[in-house]
C-alpha cells in the first residue's frame, strides 16, 4: 500500500513555521480526509491541520514542540486503495475489525519491517552514489547502523555531517523506519535528491526529521542562545560567510559538534543562533556586562503584556526546557511563535518609532453614572457594558478632531496616511502573551454592539482561535492595563500605527474640586505617539477631547 | 603432507605485501589482531619496486636533464650528460631505503613476516612454501586472509619478456643504459610516462596505440596537451596500429612490425620495445578454488564494499581485486579490509579516487568529468583556470594546461576536477578532499591560497565556476 506523506501546509498569509503544539493522532490510527490531526501555532494564531488523506498514520516526523518550516513532511500515512486496507495496527482498531486482512499486503508490511529495520540489518549499504558526507560521518553512519542516503544534512546545500547522523540515528527507532522502505530500493541518494530538497522520497522525509533533531543537538538551546565566546571555532567558510552575512560571531555559536577537539560550526547552527539572535532577546556576548543596556528599560515595554498577560513570562509552560540550562536553577523558556512575533513587533516598533508619553486623567463621575444607567438595558439585550465601548467612542471622537493619530508613516514613499476608517485594536491578554484583535468602523457602530463584538474578540482571542485577518487593518490601539491594576504606563505603539492610548483602572482617587479635595472616579490615561508624526501638543489636545467626551459622556451622542 | 611442512596459526593471514597487501598487515597488527604477512618476493610489491616509485624517479633525473639542457631562454647553458647507469643505481637507493622501510614498519608493529608462495588449502588454511631451494614449506591456518597478490604486466602474443629487447615497464626501469631507438607498444598512462622519460633521456622514441589517441579514458583537451608536448619532445605517435610481431634488422637492431585493423602493415626500426597494454591480475597458483574463491572473466578477484569475497572471512585488495588498478586505492581498501576483520565500521565509501598521470605536463584527476556529472544526472557548472594565466606556472616555465573543477551547479557540491600542467598530481589532492568533505564551490573559492602558487589556479577554477574569478575571464 502506498505511504502518502504530508507536510506542513500553509496555514496563513507569509507564515513559514509553526510550532507543532499537540498530535492529534498517533502512529497506527485512522484518519479521514479532513480530520484535524495536528496543532500548530504559527506567528499568527493556533491552527488545526487536517489529514488530507484517508487512511492509517504511517508516522510522525515531527515531535510535539519542535519548530517546523511550512512545507516540511510532519507525518505519513498509509493509504489503502480501498481506505480500509488490512494494516496491521488497524486491525487494532475496533472499527475496522472487519476490514479483511489482506494477506499479501499483511506479508508486505512484514517485509518492510524486517528489510529496513536498523536493528536487523547491521550492515548498511556503502552507496553508490554521491554522499554529501564528509568520511567521518559516513563511518559515523555505518556504525550507528543509519543508511547516510536516508540523511538530510544540514549543511549546506544539505551536507551532512556527523550531528545529522546521530540525530537521524536517534530520531529513527524501528517502528519509524518501516516508512524508510522506500529507500531500500534506491540507498543511493540521486543527485536530485541530495541537491534539491524539492523532491520528497520518504528517504528526503526520514531526513527532514533528522534535520529537526539536529539542530536540537548542534544548538543545545536554539531559542535562547548564549553566546559560546570560544576563542577559536572551526567552520567552512561558507559557514564563516553566513555568519558575516547574518551579524554573528562564529565563536558565539553554540555547538556539540568538535574537529579534533576544536569546536566546528555549521551553517545550519548559525543559522539558528542568528535567528533566535534576531528575534530580540539577544543575549549579546557583552551583554552580562551591560554598560549601556539600553533595552534594559524596555522590559516594562510591555505594559500591554502586562495589562494583558498574567504570566507572559511562561506563554508556553509545556515546553519550559529546564534540562538545558547548565547545572543552576535557571529555566530555559523557549522564545518562539506568539512569543516571538510580539517581541519582534515590540523592538520594531520601540526601535522605529520615537515614543513620546503623555498622561493624564479623566475624572469618570458622569461616565461611572451612564454606565449604570445603560447597564441593565444592555443585560436585557445579552451584553455585559464595561466602559471599553465608552473609551473607543470617546477616541473616535478625537481621532476625527485629530487625524494624525489616526494615522501610518509611510516613510519610503514620504507621506503619512490619514486613515479613513476608525479600526481600534484592543489588547488582550491569552495564556500565550499579548494578541490585539481589531474592532472594525468603530465609528459607525453603537455601544451595545462594540462591546459585543469585544467581548466576543476578547474571548476568541484567549482560546487562540482569532483568525489572522482579525488582528490586521487597526489604525489604533487600546490597551487596558487597568484591568489587572495601575495607573500609568508607557504603551508601546502597535506599529506601524501612530499612537496608542493606555487606560488604568477606574477607581475613586483624591480630585481637588473647589479648593477641597474630594474622591472621585477617575481613569488615569497613558497615551503613546509617534513623535515623528505628532507632536507633544497635538498629543495633548487630543488626549483633551478624549477626556472631555469621557467626562461628558452625552458628547459621545455628537459623533 | 609436504616432508618440512609445519602447522602454525595466525589470526590475519596477508598474502602479497604490495601497497594493499602491508598496508592491511600493520592495520590490522595495529587492531591487535595476530597477523601473518607473505611475500614471495620484495616488500613494497610492483609500486615500490617496479612501479610508481622507480618511474618517478627517472621521471625526475631525466626531467632534471631535460630541464637544464633546454633553459637557455632563462639563461642557462647547458648540456647534460646523463649516465644512465647511475641514475638507475640511485633509484634503486630510493628503492630500498623505501622497501626496506616497509618491512621494518611490519616488524615493529608486530606483524609476522614470512617470505615464501602462499597458496590456499582450505578456507582456513593456506600453505607458504618457503623461498629457494628446500626450504620446505608450512601451513598456516587463518580466521581471516587477505589477498593482495597485485599485479603484472599483459604479455601480448609475438613479444617475449625473456628477450632482451623486449620490456616490460619493469626492464624500461632498470636499464642501464638508454636505447636509440625506443618502441613502445601502448599509449596509456605506463607508456606515456615512460615515452616522456626516454624522450628526455635522448631516445628516438615511437609510440603504437591501437586506439585513436593515448590516455583512453581522459578527455580529449586533456590527452591533446600531453601529446601535443611529447611530440615536441620527439616522440612519434602511430594510432590505430597494433603491434604484431618483431624481426630482426640488418642493422643490428630491431623492426617492429604493426598492423591496422584494415591489414595495413608498418615497420618501424627500434633497438628496444618497450610494451605496456596494461597489467593483469596475478592470481595464479594461489590456488583460490580450493578456498572457494573464484575469479571473473578478467582474472580479478569480485569483492564487496567491505572488501570481502565470496567467502566472507576472505578479503582482496589492490590490483587482484579490480579497477582502479592504483596504489593508493590498494591501500585505502587494505585498511578497509583489516578495520572489517576487527569489526569496525570501515567501508570503502569514498566518492572518488584521484588518479594521476606523470607525463609532462602530469595529469590529475578526481571524481566526475562534466560529461560524467551529466550522465548522473547533475546539472554541473564547470570552472576553469589556465595555467597561463598563472603568475607561478610562468616562474616556472611551464605554463601548458589547465584546472578544472566540476560541481553542482544547484549545490555548489564540488563533483570531481581535471588538471593538467605543472604538479597536477599534487594538485589534485585539494579537490580530492574537497569532494570527501562536501565541500562546495565556495568553500574552495573562499579558502585563501597561498601566493604565488599554483595551487591558487584550484581557487581561480572554483571562482571561475562561481563567475566570480579575478584573473581570468568568467565564461
Amino acid at each position: 500500500m502506498p505511504v502518502k506523506e504530508f507536510k506542513l501546509p500553509d496555514v496563513g498569509e507569509g507564515v513559514a513555521e509553526g510550532e507543532l503544539v499537540t498530535w492529534l493522532v498517533a502512529p497506527g490510527d485512522r484518519v479521514e480526509e479532513d480530520q484535524p490531526v495536528a496543532e500548530v501555532e504559527t506567528d499568527k494564531a493556533l491552527v488545526e491541520v487536517p489529514s488530507s488523506y484517508d487512511g492509517t498514520v504511517e508516522e510522525l516526523f515531527v515531535e510535539e514542540g519542535d519548530i517546523v518550516p511550512v512545507g516540511d513532511v510532519i507525518i505519513s500515512f498509509r493509504v489503502g486503495e480501498d481506505g480500509e486496507g488490512g494494516e496491521a495496527t488497524a486491525e487494532a482498531d475496533a472499527d475496522s475489525a472487519e476490514a479483511d486482512a489482506d494477506a499479501t499486503e499483511s506479508a508486505a508490511d512484514a517485509d518492510t519491517e524486517s528489510a529496513s529495520e536498523p536493528g536487523t540489518e547491521p550492515e548498511p549499504e556503502t552507496p553508490s552514489g554521491r554522499t554529501f558526507a564528509p568520511p567521518s560521518a559516513r563511518r559515523l553512519a555505518r556504525e550507528l547502523g543509519v543508511d547516510i542516503a536516508a540523511v538530510d544534512g544540514s549543511g549546506p546545500g544539505d551536507r551532512i555531517s556527523e550531528a545529522d547522523v546521530r540525530a537521524h540515528a536517534e530520531g529513527g527507532d524501528g517502528g519509524s523506519d518501516t516508512a524508510d522502505s522506500g529507500s531500500d530500493e534506491a540507498p543511493a541518494p540521486t543527485p536530485t535528491d541530495v541537491g534539491s530538497g524539492g523532491r520528497k522520497s520518504a528517504v528526503k522525509k526520514r531526513g527532514d526529521d533528522g534535520a529537526t533533531g539536529s539542530a536540537a543537538t548542534t544548538a543545545p538551546a536554539p531559542d535562547a542562545p548564549e553566546p559560546a565566546g570560544r576563542e577559536t571555532t572551526l567552520a567552512t567558510p561558507a559557514t564563516r560567510k553566513v555568519a558575516r552575512e547574518l551579524g554573528v560571531e562564529v565563536d558565539d555559536v553554540p555547538t556539540d559538534e568538535t574537529r579534533d577537539g576544536e569546536a566546528f560550526v555549521t551553517g545550519e547552527a548559525v543559522r539558528a543562533y542568528a535567528e533566535a539572535l534576531e528575534s530580540g532577546e539577544s543575549p549579546e556576548p557583552e551583554a552580562t556586562e551591560a554598560t549601556e543596556a539600553p533595552e534594559a528599560p524596555e522590559a516594562p515595554e510591555a505594559p500591554e503584556a502586562a495589562v494583558v498577560d498574567a504570566d507572559a513570562s511562561a506563554p508556553e509552560p509545556g515546553s519550559v526546557d529546564a534540562s538545558s540550562s547548565a547545572g543552576s536553577t535557571d529555566e530555559t523558556v523557549p522564545y518562539r511563535g506568539v512569543r516571538r512575533t510580539i517581541g519582534k513587533q515590540m523592538e520594531r516598533s520601540k526601535f522605529t518609532a520615537p515614543h513620546v508619553t503623555h498622561h493624564d486623567t479623566a475624572e469618570v463621575d458622569a461616565l461611572v453614572e451612564a454606565r449604570e444607567e445603560l447597564k441593565p438595558r444592555a443585560e436585557e439585550e445579552g451584553v455585559k457594558l464595561t466602559y471599553m465601548p465608552f473609551v473607543m467612542k470617546a477616541i473616535v471622537a478625537g481621532l476625527k478632531e485629530y487625524p494624525s493619530l489616526n494615522s501610518e508613516l509611510r516613510e519610503d514613499d514620504e507621506e503619512i496616511v490619514l486613515k479613513g476608517d476608525y479600526n481600534l485594536g484592543v489588547a488582550v491578554a491569552t495564556d500565550a502573551g499579548l494578541m490585539v484583535p481589531v474592532v472594525e468602523s468603530v465609528d459607525e457602530k453603537g455601544l451595545f454592539e462594540l462591546a459585543a463584538e469585544v467581548r466576543d474578540l476578547a474571548s476568541r482571542a484567549r482560546e487562540r482561535k482569532l483568525k489572522p485577518a482579525e488582528m490586521k487593518g487597526g489604525t489604533f490601539s487600546i490597551t487596558n492595563f487597568g484591568a489587572i491594576g495601575g495607573e500609568y504606563a508607557t504603551p508601546i505603539i502597535n506599529y506601524p500605527e501612530t499612537a496608542i492610548l493606555g487606560l488604568g483602572a477606574i477607581e475613586e482617587r483624591p480630585v481637588a474640586r473647589d479648593g477641597e479635595v474630594v474622591a472621585a472616579p477617575t481613569l488615569p490615561l497613558s497615551l503613546s505617539i509617534d513623535h515623528r508624526v505628532i507632536d507633544g501638543a497635538v498629543a495633548a489636545e487630543f488626549a483633551n477631547t478624549v477626556i472631555e467626551h469621557l467626562e461628558h459622556p452625552l458628547l459621545l451622542l455628537s459623533h | 603432507m609436504v616432508v618440512g611442512d609445519i602447522a602454525t596459526g595466525t589470526e590475519v593471514l596477508v598474502i602479497g605485501a604490495g601497497p594493499g597487501g602491508y598496508v592491511a598487515a600493520i592495520r590490522a597488527a595495529q587492531e591487535g589482531l595476530d597477523t601473518t604477512l607473505v611475500e614471495k618476493d620484495a616488500y613494497g610489491g610492483a609500486c615500490l619496486n617496479r612501479g610508481c616509485i622507480p618511474s618517478k624517479a627517472l621521471i625526475t633525473g631525466s626531467g632534471l636533464a631535460h630541464e637544464a639542457g633546454n633553459a637557455e631562454s632563462m639563461g642557462i647553458h647547458a648540456d647534460p650528460a646523463v649516465d644512465m647507469g647511475k641514475m638507475v643505481e640511485w633509484k634503486d637507493g630510493v628503492v630500498d631505503r623505501l622497501t626496506g622501510g616497509v618491512e621494518k614498519l611490519c616488524k615493529a608493529n608486530g606483524v609476522n613476516l614470512i617470505e615464501g608462495t602462499a597458496s590456499f588449502v582450505d578456507e582456513h588454511t593456506a600453505r607458504v612454501a618457503h623461498g629457494g631451494e628446500g626450504q620446505g614449506s608450512e601451513s598456516i591456518e587463518f580466521e581471516h586472509a587477505v589477498v593482495a597478490t597485485g599485479s603484472r604486466p599483459i604479455q601480448i602474443p609475438g613479444f617475449d619478456f625473456a628477450e632482451d629487447h623486449v620490456w616490460s615497464s619493469a626492464e624500461a626501469l632498470d636499464a642501464d643504459t638508454v636505447p636509440d631507438r625506443l618502441g613502445i607498444v601502448g599509449g596509456g598512462y605506463i607508456g606515456m610516462e615512460l615515452a616522456t622519460t626516454y624522450a628526455k633521456l635522448g631516445a628516438d622514441v615511437t609510440v603504437v596505440e591501437m586506439l585513436d589517441d593515448i590516455l583512453d579514458p581522459y578527455e580529449d583537451d586533456v590527452k591533446r596537451i600531453v601529446r601535443t608536448r611529447a611530440e615536441e619532445l620527439g616522440v612519434e605517435f602511430h594510432f590505430g596500429e597494433g603491434a604484431s610481431e618483431w624481426s630482426e634488422a640488418a642493422d643490428g637492431g630491431y623492426l617492429l612490425h604493426t598492423e591496422t585493423e584494415e591489414g595495413e602493415e608498418s615497420t618501424y626500426g627500434v633497438d628496444k620495445v618497450l610494451v605496456a597494454v596494461g597489467r593483469r591480475p596475478v592470481t595464479d597458483g594461489l590456488d583460490l578454488g580450493e578456498a572457494g574463491i573464484e575469479t571473473d572473466d578478467r582474472g580479478f578477484i569480485e569483492t564487496d564494499d567491505r572488501t570481502r569475497t565470496a567467502v566472507d572471512h576472505i578479503h582482496a585488495v589492490g590490483d587482484v581485486s579490480g579497477e582502479p588498478m592504483l596504489a593508493h586505492a590498494a591501500s585505502k581498501e587494505g585498511i578497509v579490509a583489516a578495520e572489517v576483520i576487527a569489526g569496525e565500521p570501515a567501508a570503502m565509501d569514498q566518492q572518488a579516487i584521484p588518479a594521476a598521470v606523470f607525463t609532462d605536463p602530469e595529469i590529475g584527476t578526481v571524481g566526475l568529468t562534466e560529461a560524467e556529472a551529466e550522465a548522473e544526472g547533475f546539472d554541473p557548472v564547470v570552472g576553469e583556470m589556465p595555467f597561463n594565466a598563472s603568475g607561478r606556472a610562468m616562474t616556472t616555465g611551464h605554463t601548458e594546461g589547465f584546472v578544472r573543477i566540476v560541481a553542482d551547479d544547484e549545490t555548489g557540491f564540488v563533483l570531481g576536477a581535471q588538471i593538467v600542467g605543472p604538479e597536477a598530481s599534487e594538485l589534485i589532492a585539494e579537490v580530492a578532499l574537497a569532494i570527501e568533505m562536501g565541500a562546495t564551490l565556495e568553500d574552495v573559492a573562499a579558502t585563501v591560497h597561498t601566493h604565488p602558487t599554483l595551487a591558487e589556479a584550484v581557487m581561480e577554477a572554483a571562482e571561475n565556476a562561481r563567475g566570480q574569478a579575478i584573473h581570468t575571464l568568467n565564461r
